[in-house]
């Protein structure tokens, strides 16, 4: 199954770990990367990606804000946070955005791959440290 | 013969996008990886790489204990410490801990082959910052110049270090005395003598001295936005 995802991480060095990850995968294709919720947006009005892999701090605009723009802006568009929090809150603020799932950044090499699957096929997809929240939405 | 470097840093990811990045230089091989920093010391005792890259918030042993533990063992390890702030204070302990590269997180897809390069020829590297500070004579008067400096408390040991970060990593006496291989009361008489020098009286202040002298790091929330998010687009 093609999967085509834009990646969006403000540190170069994640965004490169996430690509290794991905293109690992035949048929997946990272097509863009950005590196602020902004350029996220404007991005995604061009490439059309079917997954976006977002993170949640980033200068200029946050994951947070982005994901909400893009909800109105692009709503086919599934949406994975990857992020450092390990929060139940932070998570339930992902979700509540439009957030399709969650996975924390110290284990984004066990769940990413299993996550992007999931969302790109709408469903949810939301793992704390240690902890399976998929029960959230 | 290849230049053989050893990766510390506790997200997997963060290590593969280092590897994939170093490993595209020519006659550079990443000879070990480690989740945190006791595993970066064991590694790189065992390996004996060329150039060992630690980061600085990792678990168990943070990035700047690793490099006064690996130059402890031998003086001649070459550390580049990655860090997410070029604070002063957090400069100024990574040059006292003798790393001989620092390099910002979010430039080292810019920086790190060039700090790997300048090692590789018996060079140090610093991000622009460091070098301004260092030439403002930060070094030279004795550390006294930083305007932020934390208030001077009595200097704790190496050991009392490596104690009060697992503490404040939520570990309890004992099981700090399992990851040290240590007794539980030997753990106890160093966190009583930790507490005494700090002059503390709970968990929560030796929690705040982590946090405020780079033991343990933690990830703020975003900020929420200043003005209302932009017009919705159809």
């Amino acid at each position: 199954m093609t999967i085509r995802i834009l990646l969006v991480d403000d540190h170069p060095i994640v965004r490169q770990g996430l690509k290794t990850l991905l293109e690992g995968r035949d048929g997946w294709e990272v097509i863009g990367e950005a590196s602020d919720g902004a350029e996220a947006v404007e991005k995604a009005k061009d490439l059309h990606p079917d997954v976006m892999v977002l993170d949640v701090t980033m200068p200029k605009m946050n994951g947070l804000e982005a994901c909400r723009v893009l909800r109105r802006q692009a709503p086919q568009l599934e949406i994975l946070f990857v992020t450092q929090h390990d929060s139940p809150q932070m998570m339930r603020e992902a979700i509540e955005a439009g957030a399709r799932g969650y996975v924390v950044k110290s284990n984004a090499a066990r769940d990413l791959l299993a996550a992007v699957e999931a969302v790109s096929q709408h469903r949810a997809f939301t793992a704390l440290n240690g902890r399976d929240a998929a029960g959230l939405r | 013969m290849k230049l053989r470097i050893l990766l510390a840093d506790d997200h997997e990811i963060v290590r593969r996008g280092l590897r994939a990045l170093l490993e595209k230089r020519e006659g550079w091989e990443v000879c070990g990886e480690a989740n945190d920093g006791r595993e970066a010391v064991e590694k790189a005792l065992q390996l004996k790489p060329d150039v060992v890259i630690v980061d600085i918030g990792m678990p168990n042993l943070n990035g700047l204990d690793t490099t006064r533990q690996l130059l402890q063992h031998d003086p001649q390890f070459k550390v580049i410490v990655l860090t997410i702030t070029d604070s002063d204070q957090v400069i100024r302990e990574a040059l006292d801990a003798g790393a001989r590269g620092f390099v910002l997180k979010s430039d080292a897809a810019r920086d790190l082959v060039s700090a790997v390069e300048a090692l590789q020829n018996k060079r140090m590297f610093f991000t622009p910052r460091v070098n301004d500070l260092v030439l403002a004579g930060f070094l030279e008067k004795g550390h006294a110049l930083s305007r932020n400096e934390a208030p001077k408390l009595p200097t704790l040991t190496a050991r009392e270090r490596e104690i009060t970060q697992l503490l404040a990593e939520g570990n309890s006496s004992k099981e700090v005395a399992c990851l040290l291989n240590l007794s539980t009361k030997t753990v106890e008489t160093h966190r009583s003598n930790i507490m005494r020098k700090l002059s503390f009286h709970s968990i929560r202040d030796l929690v705040v001295y982590a946090i405020k002298n780079n033991l343990i790091q933690i990830e703020l929330p975003p900020s929420p936005p200043k003005a209302p998010a932009g017009p919705a687009v159809a």
